[in-house]
Parts: structure tokens; sequence; C-alpha cells
């Protein structure tokens, strides 16, 4: 999930990290002071998640929780996974430095379509609906990843086709348990905090009152 | 929700390709007169089958190997410069690992093959006939002369060699701990995030309160 320094042509560098600067902007822009705590931590749930390895059959696999921090923070997931990126770059060597801007693309753009296609259900009345929706968004994030990561790599000169399904086949056990974790943490934060989503969507719901 | 389970336990068994999602570690060391390397991802897996393309400082392709199932390599070096071992692992993996020329393994000496036992043997079974078949008393001096230079460089290599046996599971464990993530780190990272996001709220709410 992490490309690596090296692998990538030098155009898709700049252009991967001209991106991330404009999403992180517009994710600056939208990060309000209440949202800012589960930015935070979702942030430190990220960054944590990627060094867990879980071993599943002869591999083992790491979560990245992308689609959990989209479906609470919309734009601003730009900035909260970019900050774990980072961190993880210059603690553990993951990714790089020159790459941060390609994996934050890859990592945090799956995040805010998530956020567009599923915040309705996640912030829905029905329980039901709502886990769903979280279990949707979750797996979805790491199959747009992955198909991200795929077009990061064929842009370099790898074959897409390819390169896509060895990194998406790579990562359907990790599909599966994000949508899982995504579904069961969604139905946590509606029966505790149910203001969670309520309150982050609560201008898009005032626009479409209005 | 037990289709579900079915289908988890049944994807728990699929073979992975390869370890996708993880870190790309490679390591090389002399041992006798080639170079030996390792290439495997963080999680244990090794890289099999991959193709290792050899360089010097300035990018010139030297050659290239290839890895056997166990991730391992070798290379025999011809010139003394340093070397950039580089493979592409697919998938944004890349490999790449640097040797200076004081890490080289010494270049040239006996059979590429011999190891230094089989050297020393040669050396004293090449000195027990020329011994022997000079039965005359002249020829042998020289003849023990050329046998102590061939014991000595013998000797030489089976230090090297027995020196070089030792070091290489110090390496690896070295190359392996290099990777573990001990707690301090990822707590240090948590701080780090807590404090940028703790900042980043103060900023915010000092602009809230001038506002208000």
């Amino acid at each position: 999930m992490h490309i690596v320094d090296g692998a990538l042509a030098n155009d898709v560098v700049i252009g991967g990290t001209v991106l991330a600067v404009g999403g992180i902007a517009l994710g600056l822009k939208s990060l309000t002071a209440e949202k800012m705590p589960a930015a935070g931590v979702l942030s430190a749930t990220f960054f944590v998640a990627s060094l867990i390895h879980v071993p599943i059959g002869p591999s083992s696999v790491h979560l990245i929780m992308n689609g959990l921090a989209g479906l609470v923070l919309g734009w601003a997931a730009f900035p909260a996974l970019f900050v774990g990126l980072l961190l993880q770059a210059v603690f553990f060597g993951f990714g790089g430095l020159t790459v941060l801007g390609v994996n934050t693309l890859n990592i945090a753009l799956p995040a805010v379509i998530v956020y567009y296609l599923c915040r309705r259900g996640v912030a829905s009345n029905s329980l039901t609906t709502a886990a769903i929706s979280g279990a949707i968004g979750g797996g979805l994030a790491i199959a747009l990843t992955t198909a991200f990561v795929a077009i990061a790599l064929a842009l370099s000169g790898d074959e897409f086709i390819p390169a896509a399904k060895l990194v998406f086949f790579a990562h359907i056990p990790i599909m599966i348990i994000e949508a899982l974790v995504t579904g069961a943490a969604v139905v946590l934060a509606r029966r505790v905090k149910p203001e969670l989503f309520a309150t982050f969507n609560r201008s898009t719901t005032e626009e479409v009152a209005l | 929700m037990r289709k579900l389970c079915a289908a988890l336990v049944f994807l728990a068994f699929l073979p992975a390709p390869q370890a996708l999602a993880h870190k790309v570690i490679a390591s090389v060391y002399a041992s006798g007169d080639v170079v030996e390397g390792e290439i495997g991802f963080s999680n244990g897996d090794m890289a099999s089958d991959a193709t290792v393309e050899v360089f010097d400082d300035d990018g010139n392709k030297l050659g290239e190997t290839v890895t056997d199932e166990t991730g391992a390599f070798t290379y025999k070096p011809e010139k003394a410069v340093p070397l950039v071992f580089k493979a592409n692992l697919g998938a944004g993996h890349v490999a790449q690992v640097r040797m200076s020329a004081e890490e080289l393994p010494e270049i040239g000496g006996a059979e590429a093959t011999s190891p230094a036992l089989v050297a020393a043997e040669a050396a004293a079974g090449a000195a027990e006939p020329a011994s022997s078949a000079a039965a005359a008393p002249g020829a042998s001096a020289g003849s023990s002369g050329v046998d102590l230079a061939a014991l000595l460089e013998a000797q030489h290599k089976m230090i090297t060699e027995a020196v070089q046996k030792q070091v290489i599971p110090l390496r690896r464990d070295i190359d392996a701990y290099k990777e573990k993530h001990d707690m301090q780190s990822i707590l240090g990272g948590i701080g780090y995030i807590f404090g940028i996001f703790g900042v980043a709220f103060y900023i915010a709410a000092r602009r809230k309160m001038t506002a208000a």
C-alpha cells in the first residue's frame, strides 16, 4: 500500500504531490475546531493500524482504516492521513518522503470518495442501513486505494492490468476485514456518540433542508 | 453471517501472491570471494525468483543475478568498486542496497568455488608430491618456500571464512532488529499526532475566540 522511494517515475511523483497538496488545502479548510479531536484520533488510528500485522494464511496483512477516516472527516481526511503517513515514513521507513504526496493521494482520495458515496447511509435513522453503509465504505476505500496504487504504477511503466490484479487480489482479505471493522465502528459510534456523524454532516443536511 | 464467515475462512487459505503491504528488506555481505545477499519483506516472506541487477555508483550495469526460493542470491564481483544491488519486486516494491568497496570480498585468489579447507588441502597435496618427487636434496629448499607461501594464503583464507561464517548470523539479526518497531517509537508517533492536532486545535480555538 505504501509505495517506496524510487518505484515511480518523476512526473507521477510530482503530479501526485501537487494533487495531494490541493487535497490537504481543501481538507484544512473544512477542518473545523469541532472536527479536530476526531481528526487527531483517526490519524493516530491510521498510524497504528498500519503497524499491526495480522497473519492470514501464508502472508500477513495490516489494516489501513482510511474508510472510517473518510466517513467521519470528509475532506479533512487528507490532512489527518497525511500526518499519519509522514510519521510512518519518518519513524519506520514506510513509503518514503519523496513519494509522500502520491501515497497521501492514494489513501486519502478513496476516503473522500467513500465519504460522498456513503455519508447519507451512515447518518440514516436505521442502524442496519448505517452498519451496511459503513461496511461498504470500509471495503470500498481499500478497493479504490488498490486501484490508485495500480494507476500510479501503471503511469510509471508497469503494465496496468497485471499490476492492478496483483494489488487487488492481495488485498481482498483486508477489504473484508476493514468492511467488518468499519461497519462495527459505525454501529458503535451511532450507539455511544450518535452526534459524531450527525454533527459533522449538519452543514450538508442544512443545505438539503434549504 | 455464516456465509460471510465461510468466505473469510476460505480467503484466509488463499495463497496471497506476495506480501504486498510490507516493507522490502535487502541485505548483502561478503562470503568467500562472492557477495551473498537476501531480499525479503518485513513480514518474513522472502522474494523468490526476483532479478537482481548490479550497478556501480555511476549507474552502469555490471551484471545481474536471480534469487532462489529463499530470497538469497550470490554475485561474484569483478572490479573493486562500490556495488549497488537493485531488485524490482513489482507493485511498488523496489529493493536497493549498496555495498562499499571496503566491504567487498577479495577478488581473484584461488578457484571460485573452492572453500579454504579445499585450498589448504590442495596446497598440502601440491607440496607433498613436490617434495617426494624432488628426492634430490638440492631442490627441497625451493619447494618448502613455495609450500610456506601457499600455506599462509590458505590459512588467511580459512580465517576470513571462519570469521565471515560467525558474523553472517549476527548481521542477519541486526538487519532483523532494524525492522523491529518498538513500542517507544509507536507511542512517540501517537504523541506527535496528538501534539500536532493539539496545536492545530489551539490555533483554531484562538481564532474562534478572537472572532467572537
